[in-house]
């Protein structure tokens, strides 16, 4: 049974998935932005998240944890995606009238297309981010020389979504000690906006500058070379399939350019 | 405003119970302080006190509303909550306009507000510093100003959590000041805390909590002194009592004051 460890979404497990070298999910993950944004069409969208990026997650044995997730972050773009495109998109096909603004066909499916190329981006990010403990991504990079500085910069990106969610869920606690109202209307839930996003963004800045000093103090610029306490399994066959994946991601991006200048 | 807790169980949806049946009655205007180890379910059991947890069994009154029937922004009206980083909070212009935020949300009229803001900053000392930006204060300040911002909300019961860490003995003793006031002007006051020793200065009753149940309740003159009780709690005595103990002194005051007048009387019983 996979359990999810807390503070990251990373679900623990020993699939072939987890056993990947995190550079070659990593290369995927690439391709999946590169085929968010030049896949040309919803089917192909569709297309690549069904016979790609789920196979994977059930291969990794994280298929729940990994359809939460995608609905949870895709859900709301869906949603106000499908509001805002099919009213102000334009169109000749009238769905529905509300008042003087008509809801086009054309707009519900450029709404849905940006939610698709949305879920592909976030799909592969997923599937890495589930299926790759940080320490081995941030060692992964780094021992392809990658510099410790930048290495830690990416991995603080992936890892702050949790982390806000935590501090969101506090910062939510306080102010509603204070009296402010969640449950009712889209009123308070703006008024709640301020309150929620002050502290979690300056609490935020100063957790990374105190995180910094941290591991300042723990020698983090130290030139030594460092020592590795595990080594991470890779194979020719791997090697081979990150350039490939790579390949595939460059020429995509080529090949959407290519044809959006011809 | 009575606070009354019956037979009270929570279950985390991790499975993890973290109150167990808990039982307890606090009367207006006492100073209670809950101790206990860490994951004992002190912060547990207060949050039920405001609904940012329900009980997963048994029933909590504050006066007489059932916490089940309020949410938590009406409860803010009867509970103050203290949280132990100001942080979480803090997001206003300026130091007034924070401490204002809560009697705002309770519709507070604008003279109101400017009166509770005024009394409050000068509860807690930062009347000076009512037009800084919060975050141009130190940490040890914005707590007092989260601290501020509770205290103007003029609720009957005020539950402090932790409200000593991270300040030197000057903060300490301001915060120990405020309980104090806030005693005298009828607020029942809850601090949870593991500085024991600011709990035997200033609360009237202790509460400890062990696995999730009241291992002990009692006056703190009484509870502070049970050496024993303590260490199966995992709480440590406070400083005087186990120098009274130290020194087999017959009996173990609280404060400094009574702790010199007990051993200047023991003194003179031994030279006779």
């Amino acid at each position: 049974m996979p359990s999810m460890r807390g503070g990251t979404i990373y679900v623990e497990g020993r699939s072939g998935l987890h056993k990947l070298h995190p550079l070659t999910k990593l290369a995927l993950s690439g391709l999946c932005f590169a085929c968010a944004a030049a896949l040309p069409g919803l089917p192909w969208l569709l297309g690549m998240f069904v016979l790609v990026l789920m196979p994977l997650a059930i291969w990794g044995r994280i298929t729940r944890a990994f359809l939460k997730a995608c609905l949870l972050v895709v859900g709301p773009f869906l949603l106000s995606l499908a509001i805002i495109q099919g009213f102000f998109h334009g169109g000749d096909t009238v769905l529905f009238q509300l008042g003087r603004f008509t809801y086009t066909l054309e707009g519900l499916m450029a709404g849905l297309l940006f939610a698709a190329r949305l879920l592909v981006a976030l799909g592969g990010t997923l599937l890495l981010m589930q299926s790759t403990d940080q320490a081995q991504l941030m060692q992964a990079l780094t021992e392809r020389g990658f510099p410790a500085r930048i290495a830690y910069v990416v991995l603080t990106a992936i890892q702050i979504f949790p982390s806000f969610q935590d501090r969101a869920q506090v910062i939510m606690d306080a102010q509603q000690a204070r009296g402010l109202e969640l449950q009712t209307g889209a009123l308070n839930r703006a008024r709640l906006l301020l309150p929620m996003v002050g502290p979690l963004i300056l609490g935020s800045v100063m957790d990374v500058s105190e995180r910094a000093m941290a591991l300042e103090a723990r020698g983090f610029s130290s030139p030594a070379q460092k020592t590795s306490l595990h080594s991470l399994a890779d194979s020719a066959s791997q090697r081979t399939l990150r350039w490939l994946l790579v390949a595939a991601a460059l020429g995509l991006l080529a090949w959407r350019v290519g044809s959006a200048l011809a | 405003m009575n606070l009354r807790v019956e037979n009270v169980s929570f279950r985390y949806p991790s499975g993890v119970l973290a109150l167990d049946g808990v039982n307890a009655e606090i009367a207006s205007g006492e100073v209670v302080g809950i101790l206990g180890e860490n994951g004992a379910g002190k912060t547990t059991l207060v949050k039920l006190f405001n609904g940012l947890l329900r009980p997963s069994q048994g029933k909590v009154w504050i006066g007489d509303w059932d916490t089940a029937d309020h949410s938590t922004a009406a409860l803010a009206a009867r509970v103050g909550f203290l949280f132990q980083n100001p942080d979480d909070q803090l997001f206003e212009r300026t130091v007034a306009r924070e401490v204002a935020y809560g009697p705002r949300n309770q519709g507070a009229s604008e003279a109101q507000v400017k009166r509770r803001v005024a009394q409050a900053l000068k509860l807690v000392g930062l009347q000076a510093q009512a037009d800084s930006h919060p975050y141009d204060l130190p940490q040890p300040q914005r707590k007092l100003l989260a601290l501020a911002a509770t205290i103007a909300m003029q609720t009957p019961i005020l539950v402090l959590d932790e409200p000593t860490i991270g300040q030197d003995e000057v903060g300490r003793t301001t915060i120990g000041h405020i309980v104090n006031s806030l005693h005298q002007m009828g607020r029942t006051l809850i601090i949870i805390t593991h500085d024991v020793d600011f709990c035997a200065q200033h609360a009237q009753r202790i509460l400890v909590m062990l696995q999730g149940k009241v291992h002990v309740d009692g006056a703190a003159s009484e509870v502070l002194i049970q050496t024993k009780i303590l260490d199966e709690a995992e709480v440590a005595p406070p400083q005087l009592v186990r120098l009274a103990q130290a020194l087999k002194m017959p009996a173990a005051p609280l404060n400094v004051e009574d702790f010199v007048d007990e051993y200047k009387q023991w003194r003179k019983k031994r030279k006779k």
